[in-house]
């Protein structure tokens, strides 16, 4: 999953992106709110933001995000714990709330719940044809026979699964599962949605011309 | 919160002078009619010995007619017709030579006295008693003329003068009484009122604030209370403010610290692996004793209490090198938090005194749920014993008593409970302790709306 992670502690920022990272999603870290001015239209699959940042209150700026209408779910990691913040976070449209300090994991495990939320299932299984996703093991199978992939392959994969049914356009899809590092080959992304076919079947990802790519729903 | 004795009955301040009040009432009727019984029996008895005179001045007068000496010659010792009643004034006419020669109806036939006695004076021996008035007749006969009244009977006439004035000052007294009683229960109302205040006041809530008071005497108290109260209230909210600050200055390096060390663990070699996770678990053990004392030290704030698991719970804990076993019943209602910290710190005292196990009994009773905390290590000191059960008594929580258990027992209090410490078996000189220690964990039961809510996964 592609995380944008807002927290203005260095320790905890470093600590929870290299984490992440770890358990294979794509993590854009910033440390205040004044450079997610320039984010606007950026595929997030979830945003993971402190409520008190240097130059505002993350709990503002996301409530500010859902008037705009944009859904992506939020975890709020703070480090408020009366039950009136846990509400007011809620409240402000966050979708869970991690009251510091907390271990990595319970966030990691929190956002493979989003994950299957996003997914439609309890399980966090996709099936498509006869090629089974399953995104709390990251990982795909095709009649039963696993199949291996790239962490790049996966994230491509995931970022299509996750939006199933819709068209993802090729730079989102290249942010969605590269984040700012993304390759500078401009057919970079041909060549993983190539590997991925070959791995998993040539009917799984459809290439909308001159639009993107979808995953039927 | 665990159930108070209820406190004894207090006399109420109105009762007391009601009582008081009542008592000097009846003292009052009392002295009363002593004063009375003094003061007027002496003019009653002016009273009756002037009547006795008048009487005998008019009867002298009528004696001294012509006719009257036709009736005393002729009919020596006669009584005088009257018409049946009760006669209070009785008379005689007596002869020089004693006889008697004319009564009243209600008085003797003899003479009171053997020799003629003017003026007032009482006769009576094993007879009835009488006042007497004498007074000589006028001519050559010498009689005299006595008017006299039985003693009963004046008597009578004191003790009923004295009897209606106690009466009368009974009533008075009481009616004073019932009237000074509800005067007393008026005056006493707006203490009552400011009592009640000050029971339902809270510092924090303005709505609760004491009004002014009504009575000067009440001014300083309330002026005092309310001082008190702004300085508790202001004391509070710069606590609030401090654990608001000190929860962001110590919670976010605490998370930062466990998040770099959970990845140094994944990217570490292994051989330095089990001095990193004992060093994560340490880290963990701190977050909880941050995260409890931060609670604890919160102002006005509750414990969140919740249903758990408590094997869930302790498996969570970061002991290392300690086997915990859960026993009894398989949920506590407790904050999380603060069991967690308060758990966790009595097992690290059980790993740092060796024990190797641990077991954990649960059981609810009387409106209680204990938590023995038991392990199998040497047992406590028994000549520690007192002290620390003085101290955790007290709670003051100095030395000997360290962090674990004074940390233990303000989470118990937080629950309305307590942390006991079981005397350790006394032993002879110089044998090794073994039996290991006990800590029994007291917190109150929930509530029976509290205990049907879900059960929290951990």
């Amino acid at each position: 999953m592609r995380l944008l992670l807002i927290e203005d502690d260095p320790l905890l920022g470093e600590g929870l992106r290299d984490f992440l990272r770890s358990e294979a999603h794509v993590v854009d870290w910033f440390t205040a709110l004044a450079p997610l001015a320039g984010l606007q239209g950026e595929p997030y699959d979830a945003w993971l933001l402190d409520w008190n940042l240097p130059d505002g209150s993350g709990l503002a700026w996301l409530a500010g995000q859902r008037a705009r209408g944009d859904s992506t779910p939020a975890i709020v990691l703070t480090a408020r714990d009366r039950l009136g913040d846990r509400i007011d976070g809620l409240d402000s449209g966050a979708d869970d709330y991690l009251v510091k300090p907390f271990a990595p994991e319970e966030l990691a495990a929190r956002v493979r719940v989003l994950a299957r939320r996003l997914a439609g299932s309890a399980a966090g299984l996709r099936q498509v044809g006869d090629v089974t996703v399953d995104l709390v093991a990251r990982s795909a199978s095709v009649a039963g026979v696993r199949a291996e992939l790239t962490a790049r392959e996966w994230s491509l994969l995931e970022a299509l699964v996750l939006r199933a049914g819709r068209i993802v356009a090729k730079a989102d899809l290249d942010a969605l599962a590269t984040g700012f590092d993304g390759e500078a080959s401009s057919n970079a992304l041909e060549v993983h949605v190539s590997n991925l076919r070959r791995k998993l079947g040539r009917d799984l990802i459809e290439t909308v011309r001159g639009l993107g790519y979808r995953v039927p729903k | 919160m665990m159930a108070a004795p209820a406190p004894p009955p207090l006399p109420t301040i109105r009762a007391r002078l009601a009582r008081a009040l009542l008592i000097l009432a009846l003292l009052w009727s009392v002295a009363a009619a002593a004063a009375v019984w003094l003061v007027v029996r002496h003019k009653v008895d002016d009273l009756l010995d002037h009547a006795l005179r008048e009487s005998a001045e008019i009867l002298y007068g009528m004696l001294s007619l012509p006719a009257a000496a036709t009736v005393l010659e002729q009919q020596p010792g006669s009584a005088l017709p009257a018409p049946p009643h009760q006669e209070s004034l009785v008379w005689q006419v007596v002869s020089a030579r004693q006889r008697v020669l004319l009564h009243s109806h209600g008085a003797p036939a003899t003479p009171w006295v053997d020799r003629p006695q003017p003026g007032l004076s009482d006769v009576g021996g094993a007879g009835p008693h009488w006042r007497l008035y004498g007074l000589a007749l006028p001519g050559p006969e010498q009689r005299m003329l006595y008017v006299a009244q039985p003693d009963w009977e004046r008597h009578e006439a004191r003790l009923e003068a004295t009897v209606l004035s106690a009466l009368a000052a009974l009533l008075v007294g009481l009616t004073g009484a019932v009237w000074v009683r509800r005067r007393i229960k008026r005056e006493l109302r707006p203490l009552a009122e400011l009592s009640r205040a000050v029971a339902h006041y809270d510092p924090l809530d303005r709505s609760t604030s004491l009004p002014e008071a009504q009575r000067a005497e009440l001014r300083p108290m309330q002026q005092a209370i309310t001082a008190l109260g702004d300085r508790v209230a202001q004391r509070m909210a710069s606590e609030r403010a401090f654990s608001a600050h000190a929860a962001h200055a110590l919670r976010t390096p605490l998370a930062g610290i466990d998040a770099q060390l959970a990845m140094a663990l994944r990217e570490c070699p292994e051989a330095l692996q089990p001095r990193l996770v004992r060093v994560r678990g340490a880290a963990q053990r701190l977050q909880q004793v941050v995260v409890a004392l931060l609670a604890l030290f919160r102002s006005g704030a509750e414990p969140q209490r919740r249903r758990l698991k408590l094997d869930a719970l302790v498996q969570r804990l970061p002991v290392a090198g300690l086997a915990v076993h859960c026993t009894g019943q398989p949920e506590v209602h407790a904050d999380p938090d603060l069991l967690a910290a308060a758990l966790a710190n009595l097992l690290d005292n059980a790993a740092r005194h060796g024990a190797t196990e641990v077991v954990i009994q649960a059981e609810t009773g009387d409106g209680l749920q204990r938590l023995q905390v038991h392990d199998n290590g040497p047992g406590l000191a028994p000549e520690l014993h007192p002290a620390l059960v003085q101290e955790l008594d007290s709670g003051r929580y100095q030395r000997p008593l360290g962090l674990g258990l004074m940390l233990a027992d303000l989470v118990a209090r937080a629950h309305g409970g307590r942390v006991r410490l079981p005397a350790p078996p006394a032993l002879p000189a110089g044998a090794p302790r073994t039996g290991g220690c006990t800590v029994v964990l007291t917190l109150a039961a929930p509530a029976a709306d509290e205990a049907d809510e879900a059960a929290d996964p951990a």
